[in-house]
């Protein structure tokens, strides 16, 4: 750098430099399939134990579609660049996935359907926590509602009957996972498109 | 070192992320492969980034990170320039 440099290349450093972190923050990532995914899978679970095939419908499930949402996730992923917050998101809900998968096989296999309630309030209780904890992290308060979706089902599968839990169960994941995963979907949606836009204005 | 256009490019991306691909950077800066992998090189050899080689899913993966040593050029860049633009502004240029 010398000091033949003009106030006009200077500026226009200055530009290219704020031009070029604003291009590092700004990311094109979609997450709102995931929770969609896993709603599916969620039911897929639960028919597929409904026939009586409790033994192994959920482990199967949900490893497959853990294995599913590491496979689309990094052909999706489309080169964007790791960031700490991304990791952390994404520790969070690995945590969550694998907590959840250790928990409750062990609760299902020791106790079977028997320990139904205990069952659902600690699934629900886990999904609010993980989505509390993303919310706070992320500064979004939608994800925040859903937090509390998942804590109502967990408080209430502690008190309802036993013909009550199973479609209360059925709700929260249809509004916690499909409404809420299609609501950021599109979401998400709109947002590429205004930035495309304005990329290609 | 970082006061040519792309390899200030380079690193101001970089300094936004943890580490970011090679497809990636071409894209934000719109080089072609052989002008990106030669300012790279150049920025790794200075010591400003970091290069780390990898197959995902049997695919090749190219990352780059920004080292502390980068951080610390970029931030004295950027000093820098601010203090050549307020004489600029002073001196009425």
């Amino acid at each position: 750098m010398t000091d033949e440099m003009d106030g006009k290349d200077l500026a226009e450093r200055v530009r290219l430099i704020e031009n070029m972190m604003a291009e590092g923050r700004r990311r094109q990532e979609s997450w709102g399939w995931t929770f969609v995914l896993w709603g599916v899978a969620y039911y897929i679970a639960f028919f597929w134990s409904w026939l009586g095939h409790f033994a192994y419908a959920w482990p199967v499930t949900m490893s497959a579609a853990g294995v599913l949402t590491g496979v689309v996730f990094q052909r999706r992923r489309g080169g964007n660049p790791a960031t700490t917050l991304g990791r952390a998101i994404g520790s969070i809900w690995t945590s969550m996935g694998l907590s959840m998968f250790i928990v409750l096989c062990a609760m299902g296999y020791s106790s079977g359907a028997s320990n139904g309630h205990a069952m659902i309030a600690a699934f629900a209780g886990m999904l609010g926590l993980t989505n509390a904890a993303c919310s706070m992290t992320l500064r979004w308060k939608a994800q925040f509602l859903c937090a509390l979706l998942w804590w109502v089902t967990a408080v209430a599968a502690c008190y309802c009957s036993d013909d009550q839990l199973l479609p209360i169960f059925l709700v929260a994941v249809f509004f916690g996972q499909i409404v809420f995963g299609g609501a950021m979907m599109f979401s998400e949606y709109r947002q590429r498109k205004l930035q495309n836009g304005v990329v290609n204005a | 070192m970082i006061h040519g256009k792309l390899r200030l490019a380079l690193l101001s991306l970089l300094s936004g992320v943890d580490e970011a691909e090679f497809t990636w950077l071409r894209s934000k800066t719109g080089s072609t492969d052989g002008n990106l992998g030669a300012q790279l090189t150049r920025l790794e050899e200075a010591g400003y980034v970091s290069v780390e080689k990898k197959f995902v899913m049997r695919k090749p993966q190219t990352l780059y990170r920004m080292t502390e040593a980068g951080r610390a050029a970029l931030t004295e860049y950027v000093a820098a320039l601010k203090q050549l633009l307020g004489a600029a502004v002073i001196s009425g240029q």
